[in-house]
C-alpha cells in the first residue's frame, strides 16, 4: 500500500488509458486500468478503488451499466463518467443514475485530476451513499424532489425554469463546494457556445428570487467573490 | 443584394374551382342554354333531350373534365414538392449524422492527445523545464507540447461546436418568455465588458469603447411583446450578430440596433457601415465554416452566423442578411412572439 488514493480507470481506448494512467500516477494517484465495465467489476472484486473513472460507450458492460451494477450491489464508490454526449439533459441523466461527476470528452487531464480530488474530498465517510444518489435533497425548509424535478419551499411548490432547476440540483448535490462559473456553464448548459458566464449569474438570481434567498445573508446559494458559487446550507437526504 | 434563410411558404396555387378552364365552359354552356330557352328552338328540329339542357350539360361536363385535369396536375406537382422537401430533409439528416460521427470519432483521439501532452509536460515540469519558458525577448515561447495541446483543444472545440449547431435542431430547448429589448441591452453590455479587456485602447477612442452603438426599441405606444424561447441561446444569437458588426466596423463607426413588431413577430435589426460582404458570397453566409474572402486577418471560426441561423430556426424564426461591399451589412432576426397563455 502506498497510501495514495486509488483510481480505477476504465476505457476501451488504449491510446487514452496509456496516456492518462501515467499522468494520473504523476498527479499523485495509484492507478489501475480496466478495458471495459465487465473487467472493471472483476478488478473491483479483488481491489479497492477510492474512485472509478469510466468511459460511457464500451463493449460488454458500458459506463452507465457499470454504475448501475455497482449501486445494485450496494457499492457506493464514487464514479466519474467520461461522457461522449454533448447535451446537458443527457448529462443530468448520468447524474440521476448515480454517477458522482462527469466530464465531456475531450477534456483537459488537469481538470480530471481536479474532479477526482473534489470527489475524494466530498466522499461520504464509511462508504455511505453520496448525496448525488439521493431521490430527495433537503436543506432547512427547502426540498428538491429530484426524480420528479419539483422544488418545495416551506411546504409549497415553487416553479423554476428547467435550467435553474438543474443548477439548484447540482449545487445542492455538491454542498460546500466551490463551483466556478465556467465549470457550471460547461457542466450544465452543455454548450460552450455561450460567450459569457452571465447565463449562470441569471439563473442564480432566479433561484434566489424564487427561494427568497438574500444574497447578502444567503441560506442556500452563496456567491464566492470573483470565483463562483457554493451551496452554503446543510444538505441531507430526504 | 440579399442572402436570406427565409423559408416562406411557397406561393399557393389558386383553387382549381376558380380556374378559367373550369369556369369558362360551364358559363358558356349555361349562357347558351339560357339563350336557347329564351329564344325557343330556332331550328325547328326535334330532340329527345331539350337542346338547352344538352348544351348546359355539355358545358358542365367540359368544366368537370377541366377540373379533373387541373386536380390531377396539382396532385402531381404536390408530389414533386413533397419529394423535394423530403430529399432536403434527408440531406439535412445525413449532414447531422455525419457531424455527430465526426465528433464522436475525433473525441477519443483528441482526449488521448490531451492526456499524452499532459503526461509529457508533467514530466518536463518535474525536470524543471516547464511547458512554456521565457525567451530572451521576455515573451513566453510555447513548447511544442503546449502547441500540440492547444491545437488539440482548438480542434475539439471546432468539431464540438459543429456538432452542437447541428444538434440544435433536435435538442430540447427552454420555452420561456424573453424580453428582447432587455436581452439586447445585456448583449451590448457584455460586449462592452469584453472589449474593455480584449481591445487595446486606440488613439481617439475610449479604451474598450464599442463603435458608436445606438440601440432603439419602442416604448410607445407599447413596448415589444416577449418572444418565447431559450434566453441563453437567444443571447448567443444576438451576441454573434452585434459582435460581428463591431468586428467588421472601424472604431467609432456607427452601428444601429433596432427592434420592432411585425405581424406576430419581433424583429431585431443590427446594421453597420462596415466592410460588407461580396455579392457572390451572400448566399453562403449562413453555412458552417463559411468565411468571407475579405475577412482574412480577422479572427473567427466561420461558425458565428451558422450558429445564429440554427438558433433562430429552432425558435421558428428567420434570419435575413443584406449587405453591400464597402457600405455595410444589415442582419435581421425575426422571432415569433409568445402566444398568451
Amino acid at each position: 500500500m502506498t497510501g495514495r488514493p486509488t483510481v480505477l480507470l476504465v476505457d476501451d481506448e488504449e491510446a487514452i488509458t496509456a496516456a492518462l494512467a501515467p499522468f494520473l500516477e504523476r498527479s499523485g494517484f495509484e492507478v489501475r486500468v480496466a478495458e471495459d465495465g465487465q473487467a472493471a467489476l472483476e478488478t473491483l472484486d479483488l481491489w479497492h478503488a477510492d474512485v472509478v473513472v469510466s468511459d460511457v460507450m464500451m463493449p460488454r458492460v458500458d459506463g452507465r451499466e457499470l454504475v448501475r451494477r455497482l449501486r445494485t450491489r450496494d457499492d457506493w464508490t464514487p464514479v466519474v463518467l467520461l461522457t461522449q454526449v454533448g447535451e446537458s439533459f443527457e448529462r443530468s441523466a448520468a447524474l440521476d443514475e448515480g454517477a458522482d461527476d462527469y466530464l465531456n470528452k475531450p477534456f483537459n487531464p488537469q481538470e480530471l485530476a481536479a474532479r477526482i480530488r473534489a470527489v475524494l474530498r466530498r466522499r461520504a465517510p464509511g462508504g455511505e451513499k453520496p448525496l448525488s444518489t439521493a431521490e430527495r435533497l433537503v436543506s432547512g425548509d427547502l426540498v428538491v424532489d429530484r426524480s420528479a424535478r419539483r422544488v418545495f419551499l416551506a411546504g409549497s411548490e415553487v416553479v423554476l425554469t428547467p435550467r435553474a432547476s438543474v443548477l439548484l440540483d447540482y449545487l445542492m448535490a455538491h454542498p460546500g463546494e466551490l463551483h466556478t462559473r465556467d465549470r457550471l456553464l460547461q457542466a450544465l448548459w452543455g454548450f460552450d457556445l455561450v460567450p459569457s458566464t452571465r447565463a449562470v449569474d441569471h439563473r442564480v438570481a432566479e433561484i434566489r428570487r424564487v427561494l427568497r434567498d438574500d444574497a447578502g445573508a444567503p441560506r442556500f446559494v452563496e456567491t464566492v467573490p470573483n470565483l463562483g458559487y457554493r451551496f452554503c446550507g446543510q444538505v441531507r437526504r430526504g | 443584394m440579399t442572402g436570406s434563410v427565409h423559408r416562406g411558404a411557397r406561393g399557393r396555387a389558386g383553387s382549381p374551382w376558380a380556374s378559367p378552364w373550369v369556369i369558362v365552359p360551364v358559363a358558356v354552356g349555361l349562357v347558351v342554354a339560357a339563350v336557347l330557352v329564351a329564344a325557343g328552338n330556332p331550328s325547328g328540329l326535334r330532340f329527345t333531350v331539350p337542346l338547352a339542357t344538352a348544351v348546359a350539360a355539355a358545358g358542365v361536363g367540359a368544366g368537370i373534365v377541366a377540373l379533373l385535369v387541373l386536380l390531377l396536375r396539382r396532385a402531381v406537382r404536390r408530389a414533386g414538392e413533397v419529394g423535394a422537401a423530403s430529399a432536403r430533409q434527408e440531406e439535412k439528416a445525413a449532414h447531422h449524422r455525419f457531424l455527430a460521427r465526426l465528433d464522436h470519432e475525433l473525441k477519443n483521439p483528441l482526449t488521448a492527445i490531451h492526456a499524452a501532452a499532459a503526461s509529457v509536460s508533467s514530466t518536463s515540469l518535474a525536470d524543471g523545464s516547464g511547458p512554456g519558458s521565457p525567451g530572451s525577448t521576455g515573451a513566453v515561447h510555447l513548447s511544442p507540447v503546449a502547441v500540440i495541446d492547444a491545437q488539440a483543444a482548438r480542434m475539439g472545440r471546432l468539431v464540438g461546436d459543429l456538432r452542437k449547431i447541428s444538434s440544435l435542431d433536435s435538442q430540447e430547448i427552454e420555452q420561456e418568455p424573453v424580453d428582447v429589448a432587455d436581452l439586447t441591452a445585456e448583449v451590448v453590455a457584455a460586449l462592452h465588458e469584453e472589449l474593455a479587456v480584449t481591445r487595446p485602447a486606440r488613439a481617439g477612442t475610449v479604451p474598450g469603447a464599442l463603435s458608436d452603438v445606438s440601440v432603439a426599441f419602442p416604448r410607445v405606444p407599447w413596448p415589444l411583446p416577449p418572444v418565447r424561447g431559450d434566453v441563453d441561446l437567444l443571447f448567443v444569437a444576438l451576441y454573434n450578430i452585434v459582435s460581428n458588426a463591431v468586428k467588421f466596423s472601424a472604431d467609432g463607426a456607427p452601428i444601429e440596433v433596432r427592434g420592432f413588431e411585425e405581424e406576430g413577430a419581433v424583429v431585431v435589426e443590427v446594421a453597420d457601415s462596415g466592410a460588407g460582404i461580396p455579392a457572390d458570397e451572400l448566399s453562403l453566409v449562413w453555412d458552417e465554416l463559411a468565411r468571407g474572402s475579405n475577412t482574412l486577418g480577422v479572427p473567427g471560426s466561420g461558425l458565428g452566423l451558422a450558429t445564429v441561423h440554427a438558433i433562430v430556426r429552432r425558435h421558428g424564426g428567420q434570419a435575413m442578411l443584406t449587405s453591400r461591399l464597402g457600405h455595410g451589412t444589415s442582419v435581421r432576426l425575426r422571432l415569433p412572439t409568445a402566444q398568451p397563455g
